[in-house]
Order: structure tokens, then sequence, then C-alpha cells
């Protein structure tokens, strides 16, 4: 067990590694005069040298690099170009908004997908289950930035429900906070319910026709126990996996969310980022988004080996 | 007779199969009349999909203006059909990029396998781990916005996984035992790797290329949409939906018509996709 953690964490070094050199490389590639890009068109020369002192502009490649890693470790991830915040700072106040987002719509995707892959999957070849299966295809094939604008058509212009857009922060306003997360929410979740549906059906049907639910029917256990009680807690082993590999799409689905609903998060941030040319705050939001993709990825392993006792005797057989 | 001992081989099993699945064909037939629609756009939108006429500007669908007109006064129609155009140079060409260093990465890794197959997976790891708007948002940034950086972008987030399939196919086919015959026999690492682990990958790239056009379609909409991919004015799907978010009361047919096109695509993409999975399973007989 310690030696496939140690293997895991071993192996996320690495590829945090490498992601930092990625990310330094590609502002490096920028064209013009890194601390110009650094510092930002209108700094003066005062602000260039200060750019240039504080990332050793002057030193040898591979010391700007550690020099960079340095920095960017201990949390310094440079100044915005535009508001001369802190990148970390700035991201800091933006990450709140989104985790709301993207947990809100994890619980949708989870409360549809769940029910509805267990479902089908016991209804396996009828209608009910052609009827789930297509939904879902749909839902793969929807591009959720046209879900949400049909939405808004919908819900807001058409039904006056919801409100279309905005925010007002969750301790202020907790039920408007709801009412206007709503919408983003479901957008956001629906692909992923629909992975994660496709998923839960098929994990199930390899359960459902295991010995040990065999065992659980012949002791006279009815189906809802068998279910509840058996089969679930193995049929999910693999969509968590499948969880955690879907939060880089998740988090692509924020940017986008997050741009028709102007919901003021990480997303919206990057997005001007881009348009304002702010590369310390692209390169900074770039590197945040990656390692935590590895980080969240490495969890899910860990959690993954502690559902499922056989990787645990796997990894400490190879460590006898 | 075919190699499974059924007349006609894989191409009438396919097409065995085909008739089974209804639905993975109307979706073939589908993509097929986008890519009719996509070649022949010249000829099949009457109105150029760029003419302004202020005196048409934000109509309802109406005769003249099947699917009604923009906030320009410009043919919702013909910028529709100029739309697929791109769409589908998006989604082919970066899924086509994407095989094209892919699958000679992933055979040489898994055939040498290694220190080099080493580096290569770490590599893919830490690639993967950029979520593919990031690396896109990233990659447009220093490139600049453009319907070739997008599908760049969208090639070059597609790519790991191309990767990892043939090099995980790689792998499986060497432990063949005529693989193993043809080494004993003398052949050489490039006739081994061409002639006998090659064939292997194909239907699996083949079938991975279904599920990633479509993907890869919807990014190139949504990179348009946020204004990080095709400019305006050109016609894409994407582009129109961002005009149109402006004018969700006024004129609510200008985001009708751009997401049902990529929805029919992508839905009609996967079920295809869908069939042709079926129908080049080998296993299922």
């Amino acid at each position: 067990m310690l030696d496939y953690l140690l293997q895991r964490g071993l192996l996320s070094l690495v590829t945090l590694a490498v992601i930092s050199l990625v990310v330094f490389t590609g502002v490096r590639l920028i064209p013009g005069d890194p601390a110009r890009v650094l510092a930002g068109t209108d700094a003066d020369e005062a602000g260039l040298d200060e750019v240039r002192e504080k990332y050793g502009l002057n030193d040898p490649i591979p010391v700007q690099y550690l020099r960079w890693v340095g920095l960017a470790l201990r949390g310094d991830l440079g100044e915005s170009i535009r508001t001369r915040e802190p990148v970390a700072r700035t991201v800091a106040m933006k990450l709140p908004i989104t985790l709301e987002l993207a947990s809100l719509s994890l619980l949708v995707a989870l409360a549809i997908a769940i029910p509805a892959g267990v479902f089908a999957a016991l209804r396996r070849n009828t209608a009910w289950d052609a009827l789930a299966n297509g939904v879902s295809l749909c839902g793969l094939s929807v591009p959720n930035f046209w879900l949400g604008i049909m939405l808004i058509l919908l819900v807001s212009v058409r039904l006056g429900w919801l409100p279309a857009s905005g925010f007002v922060p969750l301790l202020e306003d907790p039920l408007g906070n709801v009412k206007r997360m709503l919408m983003p929410a479901f957008v956001l979740g629906t692909g992923l319910a629909a992975v994660l549906m496709r998923q839960t059906r098929n994990a199930m049907i390899e359960v459902m026709s295991a010995d040990y639910i065999r065992t659980a029917y012949s002791k006279g256990l009815r189906q809802r126990a068998v279910v509840l009680r058996h089969a679930i807690r193995n049929g999910l082993i693999p969509v968590v996996t499948i969880l955690g590999l879907q939060m880089g799409a998740l988090m692509s689905g924020a940017v986008v969310t997050e741009q028709i609903f102007v919901v003021p998060g990480f997303g919206r941030l990057i997005v001007e980022a881009v348009f304002t040319r702010d590369y310390p705050l692209v390169q900074g939001v770039v590197l945040i988004t990656a390692s935590a993709y590895v980080l969240i990825n490495l969890l899910v392993d860990l959690s993954y080996s502690l559902l499922n006792p056989r990787i645990r005797i796997r990894g400490a057989a190879r460590g006898a | 007779m075919g190699p499974d001992g059924t007349p006609g081989g894989w191409l009438a099993r396919g097409w065995r199969r085909a008739r089974r699945r209804p639905a993975s064909v109307a979706g073939a037939l589908v993509v097929l009349g986008f890519v009719v629609l996509a070649l022949g756009a010249p000829w099949i939108a009457r109105t150029d999909p760029l003419k302004i006429d202020w005196s048409q500007i934000r109509k309802p669908p109406s005769l003249a203006h099947p699917f009604g007109t923009d906030d320009l006064g410009r043919d919702g129609l013909a910028r529709v059909v100029w739309g697929t155009r791109i769409s589908m140079q998006a989604g082919v060409f970066s899924i086509l990029f994407a095989i094209a260093i892919g699958v000679p990465t992933g055979l040489v890794a898994g055939y040498y396998r290694g220190a080099l197959d080493g580096v290569v997976m770490r590599l893919t790891d830490a690639w993967l781990a950029f979520p593919f708007l990031i690396l896109a948002i990233g990659l447009v940034t220093i490139l600049g916005p453009s319907l070739v950086n997008a599908t760049l972008a969208i090639g070059l987030g597609a790519t790991p996984t191309f990767i990892r399939l043939t090099r995980g196919l790689v792998l499986a086919a060497q432990e063949e035992d005529y693989v193993q015959a043809a080494r004993a026999l003398g052949g050489g690492d490039a006739r081994l790797m061409a002639r006998h682990i090659l064939p292997n990958v194909v239907s699996a790239i083949l079938v991975q290329a279904t599920v990633s056009i479509p993907t890869a379609i919807i990014a190139e909409a949504v990179l348009s949409f946020l204004g990080l991919g095709v400019q305006p004015p050109a016609p894409s799907w994407g582009t129109m939906l961002n005009a149109a978010q402006q004018f969700l009361e006024s004129a609510p047919w200008m985001a009708w018509w751009p997401g049902l096109a990529i929805f029919s695509l992508t839905l009609a993409f996967n079920l295809a996709g869908d069939g042709l999975r079926d129908a080049l399973d080998p296993r299922d007989y």
C-alpha cells in the first residue's frame, strides 16, 4: 500500500514538474522582451527593471526557471498587468465562486446519473434502457453553451422564472445566489451526467452478473436490498475514477458557462485575461488549473485504492 | 469467403450489423449530408453569407430568409451552411493532426518501450493535465486567435489520447504469436511496425476518431463563441451564437439554427460512431 502511495505520489511530482516547464516555456514563446511581456506594455523603465530583477531575466534560462518555480511554490505568481493585484490573490477571490458552481453541477450530475444508470442497468435491453441511453447520447452531443442560451431563452425570457444572469455572493443573499446558480449548474452538470450515467449503467450490469449477487438473491433478499446494499458499492468504483478524469472537462465547461451566465468566477477571469493580454494572470491560472487537475486525480486514485481492497492487496504483495 | 468464414468478409458483416442498427445508419447519413453541405456550400447557399443588408436587420424566418436574418441583415441559412464548412474543417483537420502526431509516437513508444516510453508517458500525463480549454486558451494567447490556431490547439489537445490508445494496442499486438513469428523470421523493426502491428491499430483509431471529431467540432464552436477561434465576420456556428446572445429577446432565431446545427451534427457523429464501433469490433460475431 505504502509502495503504491509513494509510486503514485512520485509520478504526480514528475507530472507537476513537466507542467511547470511547459507553462514557463509557453511564456517565453510570446514574441517580444519577456520583461515587457510580464510587466505590460504601459510599464516604464523602472517597472521593467523591477521585473527583470525579480525573475532574474539576465540569468541563464535554467536559473530563471528555478527562480520562477521557487517563487510559485511560495505562492508568488506575479502581478496582474491590468489590476496590479497579486495573481494569487485575484485567483483566490474568484475560485470560491467557481468551486460553488462546480460542486452544484456535480450534485446535479450525480443526482441524475446514478439513479438513471442503475435503473437502466436493472431494466437492461428494455424500452426504459433505450430511453435512458438516448437521453444520455443527447446530453453528450448538446453543446453546453447552446443549452445555456436555450435555457435562458425559455426559463428567463419566456417564462420569467429565474434571472438570466448576474451574481450575488452566497453569504449575502443565499436564496438569490442559488436562484442564479441553478441554471448554470444544470447546464454544466448535463454533460457530466451523460458520461456518468453510461459509466454507472455499464458498471452495474457487470456487478449484477457477479457470483456474490447471485448468492445474495438466493439468500432470498429482495432486489431492492441486493442493489442498495450489495451492488451499488462496487458498481460506483469505476464511476469515481471517471469523475476524476472528468474534472478537466468540468473546468473547461465552467469557463464557458460562466461566460454565458455572467458568473464572475475563475472562468471569466481567464477569458478576460486573454483579451487584455494579461500574461502573468494567464500563466498563473493555467499553472493552477493543471496542478489542481493532477492533485485531484492523485486523490481520486488514492480514494479508489481505499474503496477497492484488491488494489491495496496487490500493492502490498508487490512491496513484500 | 472472408477470414471469419462468412461470405464477403468484413464489409458484408458490417452491412449485416448496420441493418440491425438503423439509428447508426441514420446518423451516418446525416453526417454525409453535412459533408455535402460543407463541400457544396457555394452552390447550396444562394445568398452571400457576408452580405450586409441594413433593410433586413433581425427579420424572423420567412420565405426569403428561411432561418431569418441576423443583426447585420445577413441571411441565417447561408451563414449556417457556410458554417458547416468551418466546423467540418476544424473537426476533421484537428483530429487528422492529432492522428498524424499521436499514432507514430504511440507506435514507437509501445514498440521500443524502455526509457523512451517512460518519457513519452510522463509527457502525455502532463499534457492531459491541461483541461482542453485551458490548453487552447494558453496556445491562443501565444499564437493569436484564428481558425488555423484553434484547429491546432484542438488537435494538440486530442493528441495524447491517440498516443495512449496506439501505445496500448501496440503493446498488446506485440505479444501475438504472428508478430513474434515475423520477428523470428528476421523482419526488421520498420517492417514489423508497418506490416504487422499497425493494421491492428487502424480500426480502434477509426472508432476513436468518430468520437473525437464531434468533440473537436464542439470545441471549435466553444473557442469561436468565446472569441478565441474564428474571427467575425466569418460564419462560424460559434461566432453566430456569440452574436445571438445579445439579441435573445428580440431575435431568438439567431440562436436556434447554429446551435441546432452543432447538436444534430455531433449527435449524428456519435450515433454513427456507436455503429462503427459495433461493426468493427472483431470480438462480437
